[in-house]
């Protein structure tokens, strides 16, 4: 393996200076931020609409048939009330007010209705907003805080199981070994391409004779997916460490659920089986990737076999309840097994806690070993079809060298 | 002289077509081998499974006693004939890899790198993009990776194609120097004023065989003195000249 180090560094120094791998690799926690963006903005609480609507500038007229609009949240809004409906329409009609508000007598039979002057796309929602907040207020005011917080089922839950004596949570117990589940779906549908196409470029370019008198081709092959695997981890540190700090900051303010880390259970046996499992799977997919990429003559090619691997990979998923509720099952254990299958079926199971002992001794072994021919066979293959630069290789032409 | 390269009952079949079918000859150390044929005789091919590219179908093909490997000890530059680098990188970024490839520090490769830029007279396009330069340009930067670790072995399959006059001749005062070093020099050219020039030894390659082989003043005797272009001429002109791959 001399060289080894050379090869790395020159490919993964060459990926970095590369725009598509950085548009790639910060496209997703730019998205994401965007996202959360969007939902923290837009998650505006009941209090603040109330303060909204104080400051709202619009003239506002309302009808209440169902009583149920208590009078002083209008004069704090500065809205007026008439009784005639189509006058309240008319009157937004010829522009004497901005908004108005119908309530019908019976809320549960008949929608309220807002009608308002266009103020565009966005802003046309204000007259909905004041419409709600005004009537929840006004309810809310007609009860305790017990109450409508129990109407708004916002009354927190805390559920405690066991299995034998000890505290058992399934869900906590499956998010650190779940993770690796996660890692390997977004690594190979990121960079499943590049490693596709990562060793048709030497045949492309026309370098690989250059290549083949100047180094191993098993040293090209191995360094391109050493520097593959730690520039997929970078891209799974760009994701998770944004995500991750993103969540300890403002998980209050996103509204999401509020998950105390530090007691999520550690099961070391179950993390070691997911590194394992994903560690050969991940060898395993580059190298039969790499192995397809080596028999085609160009990219372009290469391309199309992607939706092929991802289909291989990630069709066990539509089978995943199935893992979850028949773990026992034929089917299961033949996917579970099935080198090109395993992946998925086995970290999910790892999961989630019903993979067995005796099909973990297997399984790993039979990735290991499978991942160990493919990537034989795809230094094999990119030796000896290294200068078929307009034809790929067929099966026959790839097993039988 | 010792020999370097030693091919001995060469053969090389793709499918049913034999493009070799036997094939013997030995190159000497220091010497410059001119390795001559029409298009699609084999010289290619010849050099290919030399360099462990292609497997022979039969025959021994040896550098310095042994096939050759990439780890082996002899410091071999190799010119192909398909021309190609990685195109997206910089030219002194290119070179650099390849020299530490070879086996020089990263300080070396660049120091070579830029001696050789600054000769060819490419030294201001040292940070430019491969495929920003023109093919001539290209071709000189592959040039200065095959030479760049001082070989004691230069296999360069057709070395000038696509040069203008000026940049050939810069070519063959490279290939000079190299000679003066001690370096053995195996070319495959269509160039008879090259090989006039340059050459001790030749071979005719015809049919999948040697047609002809020994010093130029030999293989003249054999065919009445003539010129190398009118030997050329006698040995394949009635070849109808394709642009299959050697």
């Amino acid at each position: 393996m001399h060289n080894l180090g050379t090869v790395i560094r020159f490919e993964i120094t060459r990926a970095l200076k590369k725009k598509s791998f950085w548009i790639m690799a910060l496209g997703f926690p730019i998205m994401l931020a965007a996202i959360f963006g969007i939902v923290f903005l837009s998650n505006k609480t009941t209090d603040q609409a109330v303060k909204d609507l104080e400051k709202q500038k619009f003239s506002l007229q309302v009808t209440d048939e169902s009583t149920l609009v208590n009078p002083a949240l209008l004069t704090a809004v500065k809205a007026t009330t008439i009784t005639n409906k189509q006058q309240g329409i008319d009157n937004v009609k010829n522009g004497t007010v901005d908004g108005y508000i119908y309530y019908p007598a019976d809320l549960t039979k008949q929608p309220i209705e807002v009608y308002g002057k266009d103020v565009g796309m966005f802003d046309n929602g204000r007259y909905e907003g004041v419409a709600r907040a005004l009537l929840l207020n006004s309810v809310q005011s007609t009860v305790s805080p017990q109450v409508s917080s129990v109407i708004q089922g916002n009354t927190p839950t805390n559920l405690t199981t066991y299995r034998g004596s000890e505290v058992y949570d399934p869900l906590k117990q499956m998010i650190i070994p779940g993770i690796f589940l996660v890692l390997f779906y977004m690594l190979i549908a990121f960079f499943g391409n590049q490693m596709l196409v990562s060793t048709t470029e030497e045949k492309e370019n026309r370098v690989i004779e250059m290549i083949l008198t100047t180094i191993e081709a098993r040293t090209l092959i191995i360094g391109k997916i050493i520097s593959l695997i730690s520039l997929a981890f970078l891209q799974g540190l760009v994701i998770i460490v944004p995500a991750l700090v993103g969540y300890l900051l403002f998980h209050e303010q996103l509204s999401l659920p509020s998950f105390d880390l530090t007691s999520l259970p550690v099961d070391w046996g179950r993390i070691g089986v997911g590194a394992l499992i994903f560690a050969t799977s991940f060898i395993l997919f580059t190298g039969l990737l790499v192995l397809i990429g080596s028999s085609v003559p160009t990219a372009k090619e290469a391309g199309g076999f992607i939706g092929i691997i991802m289909m291989l990979i990630f069709g066990p998923l539509y089978a995943a309840p199935l893992f979850i509720s028949q773990p026992d099952s034929p089917f299961v254990h033949f996917l579970s097994l099935f080198p090109f299958t395993a992946p998925i079926p086995l970290l999910l199971r790892n999961a989630v806690g019903n993979l067995q002992s005796w099909e973990i001794m297997l399984a790993i072994p039979i990735i290991l070993v499978s991942a160990v021919i493919v990537l034989n066979l795809a230094v094999r293959v990119f030796r000896f079809g290294a200068l078929e630069y307009s034809r790929k290789l067929s099966l026959k032409e790839i097993f039988g060298k | 002289m010792t020999n370097i390269i030693s091919i001995k009952n060469f053969r090389m079949q793709f499918g049913k077509a034999t493009v070799i079918k036997d094939l013997s000859f030995d190159v000497k150390r220091g010497e410059t081998f001119g390795f001559l044929g029409s298009n699609g005789s084999g010289k290619t091919t010849t050099i290919r499974a030399l360099l462990g590219i292609y497997q022979p179908t039969s025959g021994d093909l040896l550098i310095d006693g042994k096939p050759y490997t990439v780890s082996g000890d002899i410091k071999l530059g190799y010119l192909p004939e398909e021309r190609g680098l990685y195109k997206k990188e910089s030219v002194l970024d290119i070179m650099t890899y390849f020299g530490q490839l070879k086996g020089m520090s990263r300080a070396d490769a660049r120091k070579a790198s830029l001696a050789y830029l600054r000769r060819v007279k490419l030294e201001d396009k040292a940070t430019t993009r491969l495929d920003k330069l023109s093919g001539g340009q290209q071709q000189k930067i592959q040039l200065g990776i095959t030479i760049m670790d001082d070989p004691e072995l230069l296999i360069l399959d057709e070395p000038t194609k696509g040069f203008d006059p000026v940049n050939r001749k810069l070519l063959m005062d490279i290939i000079e120097e190299h000679q003066a070093k001690g370096a053995t020099v195996v070319m495959v050219t269509h160039q008879m004023e090259e090989v006039e020039r340059l050459c001790d030894r030749i071979i005719l390659l015809k049919d999948g065989k040697a047609h002809a082989y020994g010093t130029i003043a030999e293989v003249k005797k054999k065919f009445g003195n003539k010129s190398l272009d009118d030997i050329f001429l006698k040995v394949y002109g009635d070849e109808n000249a394709t642009e299959e791959e050697d």
